[in-house]
């Protein structure tokens, strides 16, 4: 059995048995060839599940929608890491989820009515390719990659300050503020993002470079020691600004300090959501 | 070259008046005389207010215009906007644009018995109707007012009341959600009041307004009552950017409540597509 | 016989436009193809199927100044944004144009909005018509077509070394001198074909649809971003506010989209359209329902920008053939 058939099997007993009331995986689009979230919530549904090489899409956010509810899921590892970020953070309950775990052999680059046979990059720097938690595995466990992971972070590093800051003025003048980024993003979940604040006012309504530059960089910072690297916001937004980038960035700053990477069990908190007593990290020593 | 509609009229704050803890009737006057006269509304009709620096907001216009006093609209603090507003004081400049939206078909309410009832803020687009009936009181029959709120501090213009009663084949009715010590009044919700009252809908118009909650019970014990749907009326509130049917935001399925609205029948709004 | 204009003397002719115009032209722009005010022609993509935004930023901005005010001896001055200079757009589509045409039925109806008003009378518009479809437009479903001159001032079709030009009003004549054309014994070339999408009587059929809960199953998988409207020609919600900068205070429009959480919630909290299937049918109801009953067209030119670009695939040509599906009732 290939991938779509074992969880298109798995997930047609899951609603069968009436363990889950939805799940939540892929489905072909109208392309023919690219993919998209399909919802199952009756048996027969589940038969137009697939799973291969153009399923990018980071299915965790929608468990937010479906709180208190029994959900089956699929997922590749960097989606299962943001399991463990929700499940860390108190958003879901790890008893409302039934996850099938994909063993992933990268995504391809793809867009509307475009495929190919090239692995994206972000994916050929990815060093976890089996899920991090499942309650059903498809495919086969492998040795994770021990390649450097950071190339492109360190490219952006090279640049002097002056021209990092030119770079991402150059990039942030584009934005439009449309928030898919946000919205595609399982770590940005908040009930009223600041961005929204309108009393006092964080940024605003403006859509002008210098509000677009607060707006990306402050949602970085919000993620950092969060984002476990799915990439969906990179892919999502309209006019191709490297958020990978920028969150790549401070993901590696975090691993630096603090040996820590988002998502990887339950149990670890976050460094910017924990307070140690004990702790110095060189400030006023 | 066209004159720019979300271009506000400068007008000043004469007078800001407490009415409840988080309600302030504001009494504003356009500054041009010219547009002081030329501004007709009618009840029902609403304006945006500006608090220059944060934004501007549509107020019902709770005054009538024949009197050719100072626009008033009360105005609750609960929001930028509103929080902006309740911080002027008198002799500051606000802004004005309007006045928009449709009114309250008076004429046709002739002769018949009107029944008032008003919730809370919900109250300030009605008194326009009470002041026009109280100044024309022959063309009217009789005039039921039922005025309530959560508490009796939240009861809005309180200073009214016993003008209001005193008028002929007038009856004022107040109620409360909660009492306090000194308050010997009524304490009951809104519809339950109106079960009591037992109004008749012969020859009757009921005008309601308030909380979506209150108006939604509230019509219930109406049509238990016997009340068609085209003798209630209310008015429809929402989020608004423009008043001018360009910012496509206040639609109720397809009709836009700055446009079509805010009054609407319940025959109306029973037609509409859209269901909140 | 065409008149005719080389590729050479198009050129020629911009860079003649952009002495004393904003000549704003289809560019690359970061792995997009945007419009944007060009320095030199030399910048213009001219093989390219359409931009990834449509042209309404130039009447409709993302962001714009409404008016300032300013304090000044104790008087508070309104001053209203004046729009300067005059612009030509050039690379329109169709579709775009039409979606300007559609634009201007909300916004040029009394009270006219100043703004969007002076952008369009200072704007001139020159248009290349589609040799090929997208596999995603459908503007001939959508009261347009690949070669529809309609709502253009010039119209170019490209043909071997050049462009038949149709100057297609006087504002056009105006901009484009006839001396800088030659008549040329040149074929038009057919208009390519374009996949249909069953629109007619969707309005009816989108009404008989509405309570059915295809809406919130659909909704499923919108994430609620604003992409399709920001992108598209025809949509124009906005919102309101006002900035203050070093005492100046602006009041500044801003694009919005319906499909943004917040977008119906008012002061206090309470939103009279909080669930993610209404608010996901209430743009689908404004495009095909309400916005053709009031001004008698579509609310949708058949871009397909939306198409292309909607991170989870929605479709509206699919949501368009569902509905015309689905049997009348609540439960079919």
């Amino acid at each position: 059995m290939n991938p779509s058939e074992e969880i298109a099997k798995k997930a047609k007993e899951l609603l069968q048995s009436k363990a889950v009331e939805c799940f939540i995986g892929y489905q072909r689009a109208t392309d023919g060839m690219t993919a998209r979230p399909l919802f199952a919530h009756a048996p027969e549904e589940a038969d137009r599940l697939i799973f291969d090489q153009t399923c990018t899409h980071n299915l965790v956010k929608y468990l937010l929608n479906h709180k208190g509810k029994a959900t089956g899921i699929a997922v590749k590892p960097c989606d299962s890491r943001a399991i463990n970020l929700l499940l860390i953070e108190h958003q879901i309950e790890r008893k409302n989820v039934f996850i099938i775990g994909v063993v992933c052999p990268g995504m391809v680059e793809t867009s509307w009515n475009k495929t190919s046979e090239k692995v994206k990059d972000i994916c050929k720097l990815c060093q976890q390719h089996t899920p991090v938690i499942y309650d059903f595995l498809v495919g086969e466990p492998g040795p994770e990659p021990q390649a450097e992971a950071y190339p492109d972070v360190a490219k952006l590093e090279a640049l002097s300050p002056a021209e990092r800051r030119e770079f991402w003025e150059k990039h942030f003048s584009r934005c439009i503020r449309c928030y898919a980024c946000r919205q595609v993003c399982p770590g940005c979940y908040c009930g009223e993002c600041f961005v929204e604040r309108l009393d006092p006012l964080w940024v605003g309504i403006r859509i002008a470079p210098s509000e677009n530059e607060m707006w990306n960089s402050m949602r970085a910072f919000h993620l950092s020691g969060r984002c476990i690297g799915c990439n969906q916001c990179e892919r999502v937004c309209p006019v191709n600004i490297p958020l990978s980038l920028l969150n790549r960035k401070l993901e590696k700053e975090a691993l630096e300090l603090f040996k820590f990477r988002a998502g990887i069990d339950a149990e670890t908190p976050a460094p910017f959501a924990t307070f140690k007593k004990d702790e110095k990290i060189g400030i006023g020593e | 070259m066209l004159e720019n509609p979300l271009l506000p009229h400068l007008a000043t704050l004469q007078d800001v008046v407490d009415l409840t803890p988080d309600v302030k009737l504001f009494k504003i006057e356009l500054n041009d005389p010219g547009i002081r006269k030329s501004f007709e509304y009618k009840p029902g009709q609403f304006v945006f207010l500006s608090a220059f620096g944060t934004g501007e907001a549509p107020f019902g216009l709770t005054s009538v215009y024949y009197r050719h006093g100072p626009l008033e609209a009360a105005v609750r603090r609960i929001g930028t906007v509103t929080r902006s507003l309740h911080e002027l004081e008198p002799g500051e400049t606000v802004g004005v644009r309007g006045p928009f939206g449709n009114q309250f078909p008076l004429d046709e309410y002739r002769g018949k018995n009107i029944f008032i009832i008003g919730g809370g803020i919900g109250f300030a687009p009605l008194r326009p109707i009470i002041t026009t009936i109280l100044d024309h009181r022959n063309e009217y029959a009789d005039l039921l007012i039922l005025n309530g709120a959560r508490t009796p501090q939240d009861l809005v213009f309180a200073t009214e009341f016993d003008t209001w009663a005193a008028s002929p084949r007038t009856w004022l009715e107040l109620t409360v959600d909660a009492g306090d010590k000194s308050w010997t009044g009524r304490v009951a919700l809104i519809p339950a009041v109106v079960k009591e009252l037992n109004l008749s809908p012969d020859n009757a118009i009921a005008i309601i307004c308030g909380p979506p909650i209150m108006i939604h019970f509230t019509l219930i014990e109406l049509k238990k009552l016997g009340f068609a749907d085209n003798q209630i009326v209310t008015t429809l509130e929402s989020k608004m950017k423009c008043g001018l049917g360009k910012c496509a935001r206040c639609n109720i399925g397809e009709k836009y409540i700055c446009q079509d609205g805010p009054v609407f029948t319940m025959e109306q709004i029973s037609q509409l597509i859209e269901k909140f | 016989m065409s008149q005719f204009i080389s590729k050479k003397g198009l050129l020629s002719w911009l860079d003649k436009l952009a002495e004393n115009h904003s000549l704003v032209a289809p560019t690359r722009v970061e792995g997009s193809i945007l419009f944007r005010k060009i320095d030199s022609t030399e910048d213009i993509v001219f093989n390219f199927s359409n931009t990834n935004l449509s042209p309404k930023e130039f009447f409709l901005p993302p962001s714009e100044t409404i008016f300032s005010v300013e304090k000044k001896d104790g008087q508070m001055n309104l001053i209203p944004e004046v729009i300067e200079g005059q612009t030509v757009i050039f690379g329109l589509r169709p579709c775009d144009a039409k979606g300007l045409a559609t634009l201007d039925l909300p916004y040029l109806e009394e009270p006219g909005d100043a703004l969007y008003s002076q952008h369009r009378n200072k704007t001139t518009l020159v248009g290349l018509s589609c040799l090929s479809a997208c596999p995603e437009c459908f503007c001939t479903s959508m009261g347009t077509g690949p070669d529809d001159p309609s709502n253009l001032d010039i119209i170019l079709t490209e043909v071997e070394d050049g462009y038949i030009v149709q100057i297609l009003n006087e504002k056009g004549k105006a901009l484009l001198p006839e001396e800088l054309l030659v008549m040329k014994d040149v074929a038009t070339p057919p208009a390519p074909f374009v996949s249909p999408v069953p629109s007619r009587g969707i309005t009816d059929k989108m009404r008989q649809a509405f309570d059915n809960p295809y809406w919130s199953r659909l909704a499923d998988r919108c994430i609620h971003c604003n992409i399709c409207s920001y992108i598209c020609p025809t949509c124009y919600c906005f919102d309101v506010r006002d900035y203050t900068n070093k005492g100046r205070i602006d009041r500044v429009r801003s694009w919005e989209s319906c499909q943004s959480p917040g977008f119906t919630k008012i002061a206090g909290g309470y939103d009279p359209r909080p669930d993610k299937g209404p608010r996901l049918r209430q743009r689908f109801a404004h495009k095909l329902i309400y916005f053709p009953e009031i001004f008698g067209t579509m609310h949708c030119t058949g871009c397909g920008r939306c198409v292309k670009t909607c991170p989870v695939n929605i479709d509206i040509r699919e949501i368009i053939q569902d509905i015309q599906k689905l049997r009348s009732g609540k439960n079919a």
